[in-house]
């Protein structure tokens, strides 16, 4: 599984993008469940955000769901911070 | 005597998001009483003006500041002693700041608990308190210059969350109050350092009850553009600087020790605020020349500012002086005079600082000055 997050807006302005592979990963199970979950609770398209709030694109083997700051589910958040650390 | 507040809250360049925010109800602290104008600057922007590479330039620079920090720390105190024994209830005090700061604890639940009230003394958090000083020093600037009473010209309460989730590389609006994120130390440091940063998220919420101007596109560049511009105006009177002395950056003092570069955006030089093997090069346009067209970031929104930023730049380096008194009152006419649609693109804009400017200051330099900087940035005002 592959999943990609894209991080736009911000009061930098500054775009971020990592992906985390899961394959051969020891914690593949933990990553797919996760991401899962996330698509499941994901919006389609991008939501408004609030000033200078970050805006996120969650793409997971090609289905992409969106969501913004402040308003994120826990697994939204969880996941997009587990990405961006980890992910290249 | 309750009003619904407006809370600031920073979030430092992290990759978290905030998991929720709700408004909530704040009601006026009724036993102490704070001064009317209780600005202390920052100890960044000291630290900041002290470092410049010329000592030519440094050493007065920090005479100035440390003799500015000065007065306005007697000032206080003179108006502390002075002050009397009761508060009167916040309707009954226009011109003064309702304050209150909350900490997160690097949780994501807003405002977090309340750290610092008005009146208040200073806390052992430094967060907490440059929070405070900010948002009594965007709360003046816009009384004094403006005449203009806290956010919603009624006296809105001001509450910011500080310490929001952990590393949090951001500062945001929620549409009701600031969050302030620490950085995550290597990128991006705490987002209280800047006095302009708070002056700039707080300007987001004069917009929203003035112009309410979309957050997309053109609208939504000129609604970054304002922060920006008011966001420096708060720094500016804070320092006591003139337009020529003056750095005219955004987000001086947030770049983390990794990144080269001297603040996120220059109105001056946009384009030029940074240079960074991680972060990238600024994509600042200055003039409509280079206008980047783009989905992200809102359709651009913290890109395509640099234009009608360096258009106001060129105004009150033109007009020389304060910035915040002739340049300043001519933006702040056309974002509040109620003439402003909220889908206005540029040229909406610079046609109503034209009129306004008329209005204000008949056929003089103002009015010259204002047509010259757009033409210059390539902005139409016909």
């Amino acid at each position: 599984m592959r999943i990609q997050v894209t991080r736009t807006g911000g009061f930098a302005g500054i775009e971020r993008r990592a992906e985390v592979d899961t394959s051969g990963r020891a914690d593949a199970h933990e990553w797919h469940a996760l991401a899962e979950r996330v698509l499941a609770g994901g919006h389609e398209a991008p939501p408004a955000g609030v000033p200078d709030g970050f805006s996120y694109a969650i793409t997971v083997d090609g289905t992409t769901v969106y969501c913004a700051d402040p308003r994120l589910t826990e697994e939204q958040r969880g996941l997009i911070s587990r990405v961006l650390k980890e992910g290249a | 005597m309750t009003n619904t507040s407006i809370s600031l809250i920073l979030v430092a360049a992290g990759d978290k998001g905030v998991t929720q925010c709700h408004g909530f109800l704040m009601t006026a602290n009724p036993t102490g009483h704070e001064p009317v104008f209780c600005t202390i600057v920052p100890p960044h922007l000291l630290d900041k003006a002290a470092q410049s590479g010329d000592p030519a330039l440094a050493g007065p620079a920090r005479r100035t500041l440390e003799r500015d920090a000065l007065e306005r720390t007697r000032r206080r105190l003179t108006t502390v002693i002075g002050a009397p024994a009761m508060l009167p209830p916040p309707e009954a005090s226009p011109g003064k700041p309702h304050r209150t700061i909350y900490d997160a604890g690097h949780l994501t639940d807003l405002p977090g608990t309340k750290v610092r009230g008005e009146s208040d003394k200073p806390v052992t958090d430094a967060t907490v308190n440059r929070a405070y000083a900010g948002l009594g020093a965007t709360f003046e600037l816009y009384l004094k210059a403006y005449g203009r009473n806290s956010i919603d010209g009624s006296g809105l309460p001001l509450n910011a969350s500080v310490h929001f989730d952990r590393d949090y590389n951001n500062a945001f609006w929620n549409g009701e109050q600031m969050v302030f994120g620490d950085g995550d130390g290597q990128l991006f440091l705490d987002f209280t350092n800047a006095v302009d940063v708070i002056g700039h998220e707080l300007t987001h919420g004069v917009t929203q009850h003035t112009a309410n101007l979309t957050y997309f596109g053109q609208p939504g560049a000129l609604n970054e553009s304002v922060s920006d511009v008011f966001g420096s105006l708060i720094k500016q009177y804070a320092l006591g600087q003139s337009a020529a002395d003056a750095d005219w950056l955004i987000g001086a003092g947030l770049l983390g020790p990794r990144v080269t570069g001297q603040a996120l955006r220059s109105m001056k030089a946009p384009g030029t605020a940074y240079d960074d093997d991680e972060l990238g090069k600024d994509p600042q346009p200055a003039t409509m020349a280079d206008y980047v067209q783009t989905s992200s970031d809102n359709g651009g929104v913290h890109i395509n500012s640099g234009i009608p930023n360096h258009a106001f730049y060129l105004l009150a380096t033109a007009l020389g002086g304060n910035a915040w008194e002739r340049a300043g009152q001519i933006w702040y006419d056309a974002l509040t005079g109620g003439e402003l649609a909220a889908d206005a693109d540029f040229a909406a804009f610079a046609q109503l600082t034209v009129k306004v400017a008329r209005d204000r200051y008949q056929d003089g330099a103002e009015l010259e000055n204002v047509l010259k900087a757009w033409q210059q940035v390539g902005v139409p005002t016909q």
